[in-house]
């Protein structure tokens, strides 16, 4: 198991990704965040996209589960001006906030790899 | 779920607001002496007297302790039951200073009642009428019960029509 810090480090150093955190699934309290620099994102940003992030991914996961599907393996939020892509990772959820033009390819397999390293 | 009672009418509105965004099961918001303001998911007087006696009391205790331990007064408090959680933490509207308690579940998460809590702070120093008297200081050996139960038939109504 690898420490959040190195987690979110190697996160926020994948194309594309603005901010990446790893948060608490029950509570949706930021554990660990990384930004690259120069991204307009503050403080109160990040805790409000971590807390209705976290929030968001436990209700997809019971939806996920009435219809029958399991657990989500991965959820991504298209919006106006990028991404918000969410990994469940037991106890805690990996939350990347993601530009438009990014390869999400890319951000979803490193995302499905670092929460296997997070767990 | 039901409508916010509300001692003073301003406060109505970002109560409601309060108690619908962040999945609220009960709250109160009251001044630190212990007198009520408003509440929501209450239908006993006798609840929201001992939730807001207890509330007063640990508001005191907890901020001294933070003073003493950390050289300031703790800005909020959460404890998580097996199956619902307590947050309760000081709001402000000008000089004035409020105490909010409120009971949430699985529906809702501390970092979304933290983050809407904040949205209801701006709204009460947003909305705070300009000419609104402080609340009366509780002093000690003052009418601490006085205080509770006006405050009490306010949300309520006079005892015997409760």
């Amino acid at each position: 198991m690898k420490d959040v810090s190195e987690v979110v480090g190697a996160l926020s150093r994948v194309p594309g990704v603005i901010v990446a955190m790893i948060v608490g699934a029950n509570d949706g309290l930021i554990v660990e965040s990384s930004q690259v620099p120069g991204a307009q994102t503050n403080v109160d940003t990040r805790k409000h996209t971590a807390a209705l992030a976290a929030y968001l991914y436990s209700k997809v996961t019971r939806a996920s589960n009435a219809a029958r599907l399991g657990i989500p393996a991965f959820m991504r939020l298209e919006a106006e001006k990028g991404h918000i892509c969410v990994v469940g990772a037991g106890e805690v959820v990996l939350v990347t906030i993601v530009t438009p033009d990014a390869n999400l390819g890319r951000v979803r397999l490193d995302m499905m790899t670092a929460a296997k390293e997070a767990a | 779920m039901s409508d916010p009672t509300v001692a003073e009418p301003w406060v109505a509105a970002p109560l409601r607001r309060l108690m619908e965004d962040a999945r609220l099961i009960s709250g109160v918001l009251l001044y630190p002496s212990g007198r009520a303001v408003g509440q929501f998911g209450f239908t006993n007087a006798a609840d929201v007297m001992s939730i807001c006696a207890l509330t007063s009391a640990i508001n005191a205790s907890a901020r001294e302790l933070g003073r003493q331990l950390d050289g300031k007064p703790f800005y909020e408090m959460h404890h998580a039951g097996a199956e619902r959680q307590v947050f309760m933490a000081r709001a402000s509207a000008g000089a004035q200073e409020f105490l909010f308690v409120g009971v949430f579940d699985r529906e809702s998460s501390l970092g979304v009642v933290e983050m809407y809590f904040t949205e209801f702070q701006k709204a009460l120093e947003k909305l705070r009428p300009d000419a609104a008297a402080p609340a009366p200081a509780i002093k000690l050996g003052g009418d601490f019960e006085g205080e509770l139960n006006r405050s009490l038939d306010a949300l309520f109504g006079p005892i015997g029509k409760r």
